[in-house]
């Protein structure tokens, strides 16, 4: 861990004095400027800031800050108009506007927020290890792998915090089980994703059991977790997962760089003095923690993982892994399913997890089956 | 005498056996296929005796072994073998044989180890068309099954346009993925049309997970026809499979046309998976494991291992069915859920292996 860390810092400050040589020179970095921080006495903290990056970052964040208020706003209880619910969310306004507005509505948005960015991250980290775009946590088994220990914990203990835990140790047994089945093949390949899809339908398979076998108000219980919804999800899991989510981000901005080269091969990336199965390891851990705790609040909704990612690299530069990028896009494509299943048939509601399904199966499709396509992210 | 002469037998089949063993030869495919059917027989005898209800084994052999004489002195145990437990044998049997082959001819047409109709597709698009039928306000038995076939020809259709796109043909497991997304996709759409209709989400509920359950004798009358046209077709296109599986070239050097053969063979698949998926519901991977097993029986020969499906299927799903009868007592389990559970790892060993079969 230390030894990732200090080597990352190393070429990040090799990389700037080359930047910095070379802007005195030529200003052949048009695409990104030098960001000077002064720090007292110790030397200056000199970020390079892409500007595209930048720029798509800021749009989706502008974004999100439209869909939180339309998702705010909006539903089959009241529709507010936009002071109105700025007012609600301060505490003015009628008890009702406040009650729906707060009670209801927010921690659904803020459910829908960290979930689609933590899906979207955990699918960003775990395409760019395995070199592959498809190769995001649903499609390699950890969903289903989180949802059955989840539903085990519901059916079994009943205690309000199992979930969590149980989604976590889930997604880690998944995760373990589709490397381990494949160490020999290798996890570039598609012969990967079809192991995963095994791994996958076994604990789908297992889900299926632990519901037929419990009481019908357990099943209930357990049923959300199957679909894939943001309606009515535990609080206390949507905070663990918040907490989780920050230092998450954190990790994966420290790793970018490492991350960048390892697009490339390993062999590259070690020749550059990036400790490539380290690397990969912190990612996959952290894609593991994220997918986990992001199914115990929503259930598997595996499809942002794949969503978000595309359309955060379509805005954003080739030249980096968009991490920040990912998580934002994330975001926005969670709570712009979840309001399109809210408002499209609006008395019925459907479950965020077949609008992302809908979505994202095409595209699947499209990037598996257009020869032109590029397979690696 | 007579137990001197058995005896005999007996060792002489013994001495063979473990010749077999040393010598490494397996024994002839004709035994093969003859214990299999034995063991086809015990295992619709126990399915006939091992039930989720109150009627146990003792109970059920006395009732079968003098079966007109159980109407009278124990008319539960009759009723049950009778009206519940002999029509879902017949059921299985039906199922078992029909994905078995269905997966064998896929398998062969596409070329591809790993192509199964569940996993493919084919079984969500025909379940798909079925949710279509209901909502639409169709409910006649019959009407299902030849929707459920439409469905499932679509479904195979979209296979083989895959499987013809440049770079998916050469690559198995490409092809695996793709069918997996399209099932998912179906899936969820069906999903969709269940939330709005409550009445067709009753209707079906039970009905998507699979199972062999609450289904009546009289459900397989109208699946006969097609049943036997299958067979038929089936039976004629053995061969040109066989001389398809050396190469297109080949084929045509033999007088074959392979893409007439071809259609036939999607028809034919479309037949049975849509039929079993009529009334048992979409069940996965019986078609992978099945034809796997009897390949591996039978070796490489198209027309060997559809003789070798033909015992295997029904063996795989009776016994799977037992199984789900007897893991929850007293209530059951969806029959998808136990052939997931032995299929999945099957797909999981084909695919780690470093070479994939080829066919």
């Amino acid at each position: 861990m230390s030894n990732t860390l200090s080597t990352t810092s190393r070429s990040t400050k090799h990389e700037v004095t080359l930047l910095s040589r070379t802007q005195t020179s030529s200003h052949t970095y048009t695409g990104k400027f030098l960001l000077t921080l002064p720090l007292g006495k110790r030397p200056p903290l000199r970020i390079i800031v892409d500007k595209r990056n930048l720029l798509a970052n800021l749009l989706m964040v502008g974004l999100l800050m439209l869909l939180t208020g339309i998702s705010l706003a909006t539903g089959s209880a009241a529709t507010l108009s936009g002071p109105a619910t700025l007012g609600a969310l301060l505490g003015h306004g009628s008890a009702l506007d406040i009650f729906v507005v707060r009670d209801l509505r927010l921690p659904r948005v803020v459910a829908g927020l960290v979930t689609g960015g933590a899906f979207a991250l955990a699918g960003c980290l775990m395409q760019t290890v395995a070199r592959n775009r498809l190769a995001t946590p649903g499609i390699v088994g950890l969903d289903n792998g989180a949802t059955a220990f989840a539903v085990a914990s519901v059916v079994g203990t009943g205690i309000s915090l199992a979930p969590p835990a149980m989604a976590l140790t889930g997604a880690a047994v998944a995760a373990a089980l589709t490397f381990g089945l494949t160490g020999s093949i290798g996890v570039r390949g598609y012969r990967f994703l079809v192991a995963g899809i095994g791994v996958g339908a076994v604990f789908g398979a297992i889900t299926q059991l632990m519901l037929t076998r419990v009481s019908i108000d357990a099943a209930n219980a357990a049923y959300p977790w199957t679909v894939g919804s943001l309606n009515a999800r535990p609080a206390h899991a949507v905070s663990i997962l918040s907490l989780a989510l920050l230092p998450a981000v954190l990790a994966a901005i420290r790793l970018t760089r490492s991350l960048t080269v390892m697009r490339l091969s390993d062999a590259v990336a070690i020749g550059l003095g990036v400790s490539a199965s380290r690397c990969r390891l912190m990612a996959l851990n952290v894609a593991v923690i994220l997918t986990g705790l992001a199914v115990a609040v929503a259930g598997p909704v595996g499809m942002v993982a794949l969503i978000g990612p595309e359309f955060a690299r379509q805005i954003s530069t080739r030249n980096t892994v968009p991490v920040v990028g990912a998580t934002l896009a994330g975001a926005i494509v969670m709570l712009a399913a979840d309001l399109l299943g809210r408002v499209i048939f609006a008395p019925i509601e459907v479950p965020v997890g077949i609008v992302t399904a809908l979505i994202g199966s095409p595209l699947l499709l499209w990037i598996l089956l257009n020869p032109n396509a590029r397979t690696t992210p | 005498m007579a137990s001197f002469m058995n005896r005999h037998a007996d060792s002489s089949v013994m001495v063979r056996l473990r010749a077999c063993l040393w010598s490494g030869k397996s024994p002839s495919p004709v035994a093969t296929w003859g214990l299999l059917m034995i063991l086809l027989a015990v295992i619709a005898l126990l399915s006939l005796l091992f039930g989720a209800g109150a009627v146990g084994p003792d109970r059920a052999w006395l009732a079968l072994s003098d079966f007109d004489a159980a109407a009278m002195h124990d008319s539960e145990a009759h009723f049950v073998i009778g009206e519940l437990r002999l029509p879902r044998l017949g059921i299985g049997l039906v199922v078992g044989i029909a994905l078995g082959i269905a997966g064998a001819l896929l398998q062969a047409v596409t070329r591809n180890p790993l192509a199964e109709p569940g996993l493919l597709g084919v079984s969500a698009g025909s379940a798909f068309a079925v949710t279509l039928a209901i909502l639409w306000g169709a409910d006649a038995a019959t009407l299902r099954i030849s929707v459920a076939q439409l469905g499932a020809l679509g479904g195979c259709l979209c296979v083989l346009a895959a499987a013809r796109l440049q770079g998916i043909g050469n690559d198995p497991v490409r092809l695996i993925l793709a069918g997996a997304i399209l099932s998912g996709l179906l899936h969820s759409l069906s999903s969709l049309i269940l939330l709005f209709d409550q009445y067709t989400a009753d209707e079906i509920r039970f009905w998507v997970v699979g199972s062999l359950a609450g289904r009546d004798a009289t459900d397989l009358m109208p699946l006969a026809p097609s049943l036997a046209l299958a067979a038929l077709l089936t039976v004629i296109l053995a061969r040109p499979l066989a001389a398809l599986a050396l190469g297109e070239h080949v084929a045509i050097g033999l007088g074959h046309h392979p893409r007439i053969v071809r259609f036939l063979v999607i028809v034919v698949v479309a037949l049975l998976v849509g039929g079993a998926t009529a009334i048992a519901g979409p069940v996965a991977f019986v078609g992978l494991v099945v034809p796997f097993a009897a390949r591996a029986l039978a070796g490489p020969d198209i027309r060997r291992t559809l003789w070798f499906c033909l015992p295997l299927g029904p063996i795989v799903v009776v016994s799977a069915d037992i199984v789900s009868r007897l893991v929850v007592q007293p209530s059951e389990l969806p029959l998808g859920v136990i052939t997931a559970l032995i299929g999945a790892p099957v797909l999981i060993a084909v695919v780690r292996r470093r070479r994939l079969p080829m066919l």
